[in-house]
């Protein structure tokens, strides 16, 4: 009883230092009685508000504002969204269609070199998810992710030497969310299991409130999910060559990526200069997350 | 901000203005919360972002039962934040550069940059529970009413917490600085 009436004090003191700008003195004259229990608490409370009285970077304030309501004026504007993220519907739809009924036409092949600037890039993008839920094996999938880990890497470059450093930012969320997805992957979980990446939310999460997955990489229909015992294919044999090319591939990447990412930051203009710093170490960091959980798989 | 209610409608009817309002009445208190709960400020912008667009995209799913709006978001921005730290196995790290103080004057940034790293780092002392009530308190600046929805508490429960949280955080505080 007395704890609960002291946390009532203490709760009463809070609000008036914090809400209503009272000083300490005048809530400690209020309860002399306790004021020396108060006190340092009070004082605590004080200065753990100021010190975490932090504000966002200007710079980062402006580039999330603009993409918010970029999204904004997307959603207002009725672009249909599918379970399928951020993909407009008509990208996902064409994707589909062209790789399970033509298996790559010649719009694929020309979305699959699109870069962010072209229409056709959702497509490509729409395009990736469909390969990589529809490829069977775990190992298969490790080495798609690797692949659309360069792509996004060589569309940096490309973005960075246009000069668009937003683009060059949200190309870098990407590579981050693919480098995360080959983590999982070649670290042995099964890409179910990869958070919010290639399934719907486990059931728990689910019955949350309604939190969708973070990328465009998430939730696919359950139907195109990944079957979990596909694994990485074979006997031991078979899988520690797998996974010794992996490692060789992902090695070469790695330093390739570097190059061509320190070659772009030297070349580029000086306003894109720190997200190419940026993409720079994602990768770096990437492959090494990767590499790591290769080794201990 | 105008009748929260009213304005969450008309945001769940694609209203921009509405979503705009509701975009800046949060997104500071979300980015300090999530920083308070990662200890990494950088890290806390991209997550920040994320469930301004989670946000957006779910709002339509959001119905009232006698629940402020604030305990949605935040359970949105604690979920982004769990997903988060279960991805990354990601204990509490020192805050960099990057770090963006109220002031301009460099003495002014390196003390408060030692006070946000001392304070983050003796919040690693609290429990899981503790540094929620202290975020959400200090940081968000909500009240006890309102942590305990987010929370799924009694505001007595959350009055505890509250008072052995500021206990612990002292306690911390004082061993860091006499580390220090």
């Amino acid at each position: 009883m007395k704890d609960k009436e002291f946390n009532n004090i203490l709760n009463e003191c809070l609000e008036r230092l914090l809400v209503k700008g009272e000083s300490l003195e005048q809530c400690l004259q209020s309860y002399p009685e306790q004021a020396a229990e108060l006190k340092p608490l009070l004082e605590t409370a004080l200065a753990a508000r100021e010190a975490s009285a932090i504000q966002p970077r200007p710079d980062f304030r402006a580039r999330a504002r603009y993409q918010f309501q970029s999204a904004l004026k997307e959603t207002a504007a009725g672009k249909g969204r599918t379970s399928w993220g951020w993909f407009p519907r008509w990208a996902t739809v064409m994707a589909i269609v062209l790789v399970l009924v033509l298996g790559g036409g010649g719009t694929v092949f020309a979305a699959d070199s699109s870069m962010p600037d072209s229409p056709l890039y959702s497509v490509k993008l729409a395009t990736e998810q469909v390969r990589l839920t529809l490829t069977p094996s775990q190992m298969g999938k490790a080495r798609l992710c690797a692949e659309l880990v360069d792509r996004r890497v060589g569309e940096i470059a490309y973005m960075a030497n246009k000069g668009d450093v937003q683009q060059v930012e949200m190309l870098t969320r990407r590579l981050d969310d693919k480098l995360d997805l080959l983590v999982v992957l070649v670290g042995g979980e099964e890409a179910a299991s990869a958070p919010g990446m290639l399934m719907a939310p486990p059931p728990e999460e689910a019955a949350a409130p309604t939190v969708p997955p973070t990328t465009e990489d998430a939730a696919l229909p359950p139907a195109l999910a990944p079957s979990p015992d596909k694994g990485w294919g074979g006997g031991d044999s078979a899988r520690n060559g797998n996974r010794a090319q992996l490692k060789n591939t992902l090695a070469s990447d790695a330093a390739s990526n570097r190059a061509v990412l320190r070659a772009v930051l030297d070349e580029a203009p000086e306003s894109a200069k720190g997200a190419l710093r940026r993409a720079l170490a994602v990768s770096e960091d990437g492959y090494e997350e990767a590499l790591e959980a290769l080794e201990q798989s | 901000m105008q009748d929260e209610e009213s304005l969450v409608r008309r945001a769940q009817k694609h209203d921009q203005e509405a979503f705009a309002q509701i975009y800046e009445e949060y997104f500071d208190r979300i980015y300090r919360y999530i920083t308070f709960k990662i200890g990494d400020a950088v890290e806390a912008e991209d997550l920040t972002q994320q469930v301004f667009l989670n946000t957006l995209r779910s709002i339509s799913s959001f119905k009232w039962r006698g629940k402020p709006f604030s305990a949605w978001l935040y359970r949105i921005a604690h979920n982004q934040v769990v997903d988060y730290l279960r991805k990354k196995k990601k204990t509490v790290v020192p805050l960099e550069e990057n770090l963006a103080s109220g002031s301009d004057n460099p003495q002014q940034a390196a003390e408060r940059k030692l006070d946000i790293e001392q304070v983050l780092a003796a919040a690693r002392h609290l429990t899981d529970a503790q540094r929620e009530v202290i975020s959400l308190r200090f940081t968000s600046e909500l009240s006890i009413a309102q942590v305990a929805e987010v929370m799924g508490k009694s505001q007595g429960a959350v009055k505890a917490l509250q008072h052995s949280g500021i206990v612990a955080l002292r306690r911390a505080l004082s061993v860091t600085q006499n580390e220090g």
